[in-house]
């Protein structure tokens, strides 16, 4: 193999890594802070994808405010669904606390997938580019504007995230409930409060990710699947709860699945990063920077 | 300040605290003292707001506090520091200290109260960027007890602080309480450690079982019968 085509599959690898490490990081959050099993992600990426569609049919908007509105979007969705259905259930009883919300996100998933089938039909919606054009990346490959950006959107708003999780102290105090709950609420935080803002941060950052890719995967209900089996490998791989880790993590799984794609053929990626997952879990089952779960055994 | 009457309390169904009704007054340095498992920490928990009181109430500036949660009590100026500290072991010492004052708006004044909290324990001041989970045992109580100040509190509720401390760090975090005292900040405190308690406290209460078999001040106390027998074992011919 040339050099060059090497140098290929690592842009396109990272390319990728930038998404999955944008929605694992929402996933690892909302496990981390509230200890819930999130398997409606993927809903979340849909309807950013949705609502990007609305905002460029609808409003005739340009694509920068449509990820902008998705962004809100998903974050307001989220910020009613935890309040109609965690909230709720953490008020009247914290026990199997684990296994019921998985089950509940499981149900919201079905829910959230049918009313899109109702609301847009089975079509597939979506435009055939935001920004036209292809970027020479090396003399033998081009890729397109769209992914380019695509990908600097990721890498700002996990920046911003980052620099928001360490920096303020609403971004503190939700690692402080993901670190002490007791602790947290003695020093006055609101819990409550962050469990809502946390869920509602975490469906913002996959709505920015549907939106985003809208040129490479159009809308249509059932397009979670596949993000969300990506970002849960990430968060599986690194360790359950490590937000930090999730970013590398991503990173990684782009590159895995872009490298077994081009040497083994399509429909290969997810096989090669199962296989590997299950290696890394039968010889360290907390994950490559697992550490400690806060409270999953005792819930 | 602190006015608690009839409270009983305790966990699910098994009931820990039967009918006590201990005060503390502005100012005071007040101790809570008795065996393993008599209910002590049990109390602390329901004054602070983190298990609901059965019966009885709890008030608190003149103020009832007994159905509300922990967070709206520690914003009324109440700092509780547990016997597990329940520090955020994964941010750094300066985080720590930082997120104390989740509650306070003004800038100013977090900052003069983190420049007292780190003058009353240098460690801390040298210790800033380090993770909190990385600290000796000692320096995490500091830790507690400094976070627990920087919501610049009226009262203090600070539980078995000797616990697990070699005998001359004790002395220290002792010297810290009572240093505090002397510059107005009212504490009530938990201790196993009897003798010691007694010296630095203005007033004391004994909990067995569940219930306040003895009050008064540190000199009746030391000088009591009970106490000199059960805990500081000391019997008279």
């Amino acid at each position: 193999m040339e050099l060059s085509s090497l140098w290929d599959l690592v842009i396109i690898g990272i390319l990728r890594g930038g998404m999955y490490a944008l929605m694992a990081m929402g996933l690892a959050l909302v496990f981390g802070v509230m200890n819930i099993c999130q398997f409606a992600h993927g809903e979340f990426y849909m309807i950013g994808a949705y609502m990007a569609v609305f905002a460029l049919k609808v409003f005739g908007l340009n694509p920068f405010l449509a990820i902008l509105l998705a962004m809100v979007g998903g974050f307001v969705v989220g910020v009613l669904i935890e309040r109609g259905i965690f909230y709720p259930l953490r008020r009247r009883s914290q026990e199997e606390w684990v296994m019921n919300t998985f089950l509940l996100t499981v149900g919201l998933s079905f829910v959230l997938q049918n009313l899109a089938l109702l609301i847009g039909k089975a079509r597939y919606r979506g435009v055939p580019t935001y920004w036209k054009g292809t970027i020479r990346i090396s003399p033998t490959m081009g890729v397109s504007v769209d992914r380019v950006i695509g990908f600097l959107i990721a890498i700002v708003t996990i920046g911003i995230f980052g620099l928001f999780l360490r920096r303020t102290q609403m971004g503190r105090a939700i690692r402080a409930v993901s670190q002490d709950e007791r602790g947290a609420m003695l020093v006055g935080i609101d819990l409550d409060k962050i469990h809502t803002l946390t869920f509602g941060l975490s469906t913002m950052l996959t709505g920015i990710a549907g939106a985003s890719l809208l040129p490479i995967t159009q809308a249509y209900p059932a397009m979670g699947a596949g993000p969300l089996v990506a970002s849960w490998f990430v968060v599986i791989l690194v360790g359950l709860g490590n937000v930090g880790g999730s970013i590398i993590g991503g990173f990684v799984v782009g590159m895995l699945q872009t490298f077994s794609y081009y040497f083994l053929g399509a429909g290969w990626q997810d096989t090669v990063s199962l296989s590997i997952l299950i290696l890394i879990l039968l010889f360290k089952p907390s994950g490559i920077f697992g550490t400690e779960v806060k409270g999953i055994l005792e819930r | 300040m602190l006015e608690v009457s009839n409270l009983s309390s305790g966990y699910g169904h098994l009931q820990v605290l039967w009918d006590v009704s201990p005060r503390v007054s502005e100012g005071e340095f007040v101790a809570l003292l008795g065996p393993n498992g008599a209910g002590k920490t049990t109390l602390l928990r329901t004054i602070a707001g983190l298990i609901q009181p059965w019966t009885g109430e709890v008030k608190f500036m003149g103020k009832q506090i007994g159905d509300l949660p922990a967070h709206q009590i520690t914003r009324m100026g109440l700092s509780f520091i547990t016997e597990d500290l329940n520090l955020f072991t994964g941010m750094s010492v300066r985080e720590n200290l930082l997120l104390g004052a989740y509650t306070r708006r003004d800038k100013e004044k977090v900052k003069d109260s983190l420049d007292y909290v780190l003058d009353l324990f240098p460690v801390l001041a040298e210790r800033q960027n380090q993770l909190a989970g990385t600290l000796s045992g000692g320096e995490r109580k500091m830790l507690a007890l400094g976070r627990g100040l920087m919501s610049d509190p009226c009262l203090l509720l600070v539980d078995e602080p000797s616990l697990g401390l070699a005998p001359k760090l004790v002395l220290l975090v002792f010297e810290a309480l009572q240093e505090l005292n002397r510059r107005g900040v009212t504490i009530l405190l938990v201790e196993q450690n009897i003798g010691m308690s007694l010296r630095i406290a203005d007033r004391g209460y004994v909990l067995e079982q569940g219930r306040i078999v003895l009050e008064g001040t540190n000199a009746d106390m030391l000088e009591n019968k009970h106490v000199k027998e059960a805990y500081l074992g000391i019997k008279r011919a």
